[in-house]
């Protein structure tokens, strides 16, 4: 199989890493002699510079044209040798990575003759797979210089601002028939007291100057198609139009939906309790004393964590375990907002702990010395709701008195509610993104890839990925916009190679690979007289959910061959099966 | 169970005097006490913080026990003024309980 091949084998010690718990000479002798191998050798430090330029000159004076390199996992240095590689003058593609520390010696420090034995086995599974590598090139497709951004709140509008500096085309997609998202008709917000509505304003009126923007309100995607660099999207837009837009990358700037409470949690349903966004949508509309049904309110009762932090239980078997950030520093600037108010209101804030991170707490200190009494309740023990002959009443043992159960008489009970992810059928049923054990949108790594998803070219711009404040909505959503920017202002991508493949003559359209594809990267195309399936290339991800299902054997990846495979096991098991 | 009184939790909030915000429960200032008066101060406060008008009036003789020596505010690590935070409540009770004026 490996006639005419020549490869050149290197084994790494790292340090000791390796060497200490796998004899790396005996793994290099005893590879020394496979079919193919012209050389086998050990480098103390295989990704030093000098190992790296050792290794180019074998690759020139030896002529090889296949390499593997035993060393670290792939995720460390698997790019580094890649680049190695290429400047020696062999295809990329045609070096294999065998991870000897992570998965043999550092696997196995109590057994060096076993980890030497099954560090040979992997090499000559990378022998065998390289030596039937061939040279891939990686695909380059134009990208359009335009962005779809979907959603018009602060981070759609701010991340549409920042996409235009850069002299990028943007459309924005809004569903409602008004643009900028939750704050539109908020007064003050946390931190720094500006109204809501007017930074949504001065976002809205910079977004209609600028020429390379349009906004498209009362508007929703209703098809997609293409990839990364050039998507086809279709969007609805009023009762009756559309609009086809063809754009690079796509901006997902949906934000959230605040939780509903079921009826009579909390006394939800009473006339008097209501959600936070609620009361500001009433109570941020009037000046002067607070009033609600027309009446004065001298007492209310805020109630933290309404939604969030959930455990399982029978009547939540679905909980919301996750803390919803914005919302503490939401109530307690609430409250130093009441206290600005004139009349001589009193407010209760029952809270189960307290989240005013970095300089929200100031202001949750400002909210105490100005005489809001906050209460400590326990998840276990959570305060009632009753409607009673003196009007509302709500019970809550305060932690500072020991577990003293006290009655608060209140004009009006607040829940102060949590971010739940945006429901969006229509649209995830296009995008297909995944969503996170919390049901918010996934992100690609939580620490390193906090905005790309699995879908090149669409990434997640503010609280449609998890709960924030506007701040950290808009941090998110710039970030976005750098990396979509740094995507389509280069003017092209390359995509890896190292994707699906379909046999014409073997495959008999009977759509199996189709129905597996979680990318939808199959297509239906005529090949002569029959039908086929086609791989679009650029939607393809290359892990080979079609392979396995095809019913005719049709289907590979390359880089990952059922050749290659089996060609990898049989070299694994060579002492076990003599050939 | 006791219910909070608006009367009372205004004229906390109206108050000048009356500061126990600050109070972090140490105990402090119950330990420290020449009266060993155990519930002085910090749970009489929050009942005081939050309005429980019944609780103060259970505890009148109690807060008139209190020598305002000082020792509590001397010794209080939050900086509770202890003694002007009881001279507010003897005012409370006297103008709301004892009706002098
Ligand atoms: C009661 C309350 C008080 C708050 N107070 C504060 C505060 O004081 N300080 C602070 O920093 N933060 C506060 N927040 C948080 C703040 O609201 C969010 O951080 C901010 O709104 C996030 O902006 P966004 O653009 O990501 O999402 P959103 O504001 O939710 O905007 C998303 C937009 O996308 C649109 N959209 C959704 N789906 C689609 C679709 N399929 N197609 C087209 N358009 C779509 C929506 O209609 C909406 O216009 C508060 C939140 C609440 C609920
Ligand atoms: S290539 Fe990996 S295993 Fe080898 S020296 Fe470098 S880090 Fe260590
Ligand atoms: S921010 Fe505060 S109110 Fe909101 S979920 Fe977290 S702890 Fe609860
Ligand atoms: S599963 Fe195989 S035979 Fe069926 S359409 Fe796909 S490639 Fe062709
Ligand atoms: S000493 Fe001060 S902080 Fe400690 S319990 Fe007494 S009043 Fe509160």
């Amino acid at each position: 199989m490996a006639i005419g091949r020549k490869i050149g084998v290197f084994i790494c010690h790292c340090g000791g890493n390796i060497s200490d718990y796998v004899d790396v000479k005996a793994v290099a002798e005893a590879v020394a002699n496979e079919p193919g191998v012209v050389v086998s050798k050990n480098h103390m430090f295989t990704c030093s510079d000098a190992a790296q330029q050792e290794m180019i000159d074998d690759i020139q004076g030896l002529e090889l044209d296949g390499l593997v390199i035993a060393s670290c996992s792939p995720k460390l240095h698997m790019f580094t040798f890649r680049d190695m590689a290429e400047r020696g003058g062999i295809n990329k593609y045609q070096y294999v990575h065998v991870n000897l520390r992570e998965q043999c010696s550092w696997a196995h420090t109590n057994d060096k003759t076993g980890a030497t034995e099954k560090g040979i086995a992997l090499v000559r599974a990378g022998i065998a797979k390289a030596s039937l590598s061939v040279p891939l090139t990686a695909l380059r497709v134009d990208t359009i210089p335009k962005v779809l951004v979907i959603g018009a709140g602060i981070s759609g509008l701010r991340g549409a601002l920042a996409l235009s500096d850069m002299g990028l085309s943007v459309f924005i997609a809004e569903k409602e028939k008004d643009a900028g998202g939750t704050v539109k008709n908020w007064g003050r917000m946390a931190p720094d007291d500006q109204h809501g509505s007017e930074i949504v304003k001065n976002l809205l009126d910079e977004v209609k100057r600028r020429d390379n923007i349009m906004l498209y309100t009362d508007a929703e995607m209703i098809a997609k198609s293409g990839y990364i660099g050039d998507f086809k999207v279709t969007l609805r837009v009023g009762e009756h139009d559309s609009v086809e837009l063809q754009v690079g990358a796509m901006l997902i700037a949906t934000g959230f939906d605040s939780y509903e409470p079921q009826q009579g949690e909390f006394g939800y349903g009473l006339d008097g309790v209501v959600t936070l966004p609620q009361f500001r949508d009433f109570a941020d509309q009037q000046d002067g004393e607070l009033t609600y049904n027309g009446k004065p309110v001298k007492n209310v009762a805020f109630v933290y964590c309404v939604g969030s932090r959930q455990k399982k239980t029978e009547a939540c078997p679905e909980p919301n375990q996750y803390c919803s950030r914005y919302c503490c520093n939401a109530g307690t600037h609430m409250a130093v907002c009441l206290e600005d108010r004139p009349g001589d209101l009193n407010q209760y804030h029952l809270y189960r702990d307290i989240r005013t991170y970095g300089h929200n707490e100031t202001i949750y200190e400002e909210a105490r010395t100005r005489g809001a009494v906050f209460m400590r309740y326990q998840d276990t023990e959570a305060p009632t709701v009753a409607d009673t002959a003196d009007g509302l009443v709500v019970t809550v043992k305060d932690q500072l008195m020991g577990g003293e159960e006290v009655e608060i008489q209140a004009d009006l009970v607040v829940l102060i509610t949590g971010m739940v992810p945006k429901k969006n059928e229509t649209l995830m049923n296009l995008l297909k993104l995944p969503v996170s054990k919390d049901g918010f949108l996934n992100e690609l790594h939580i620490k390193l890839r906090p905005v790309e998803t699995v879908i090149d070219g669409v990434f997640l711009a503010g609280s449609a990925q998890s709960p924030k404040t506007m701040a950290e909505s808009v941090g998110a959503s710039l970030a976005a916009v750098s990396k979509a920017g740094g995507l389509l202002m280069k003017g092209f991508v390359d995509l890896e190679p190292l994707i699906a493949r379909v046999d014409t003559d073997k495959c008999l359209w009977c759509d199996e690979c189709l129905k597996a594809c979680p990318y939808g990267a199959i297509e239906k195309i005529h090949h002569g007289e029959k039908e086929v399936a086609f791989v679009v290339k650029s939607l393809c991800k290359g892990e080979g959910a079609c392979v396995p299902i095809c019913p005719h054997d049709a289907l590979d990846v390359e880089g990952y061959t059922d050749q290659q495979i089996t060609a990898m096991i049989d070299a694994c098991s060579k002492e076990v099966v003599p050939a | 169970m006791s219910r909070v009184s608006s009367k009372l939790a205004s004229a906390v909030k109206c108050s000048d005097t009356f500061n126990a915000d600050a109070c972090m429960h140490c105990g402090v200032c119950t330990a420290v006490c020449p009266m060993g008066i155990e519930m002085l101060p910090r749970k009489l406060f929050r009942y005081v913080q939050v309005g429980l008008e019944d609780k103060v009036r259970e505890n009148i003789s109690t807060i008139y026990q209190c020598l305002l020596c000082g020792m509590c505010a001397e010794n209080c690590p939050a900086e509770v003024n202890i003694a002007d935070n009881v001279r507010f409540l003897r005012k409370y009770i006297n103008e709301n309980e004892f009706n002098l004026s």
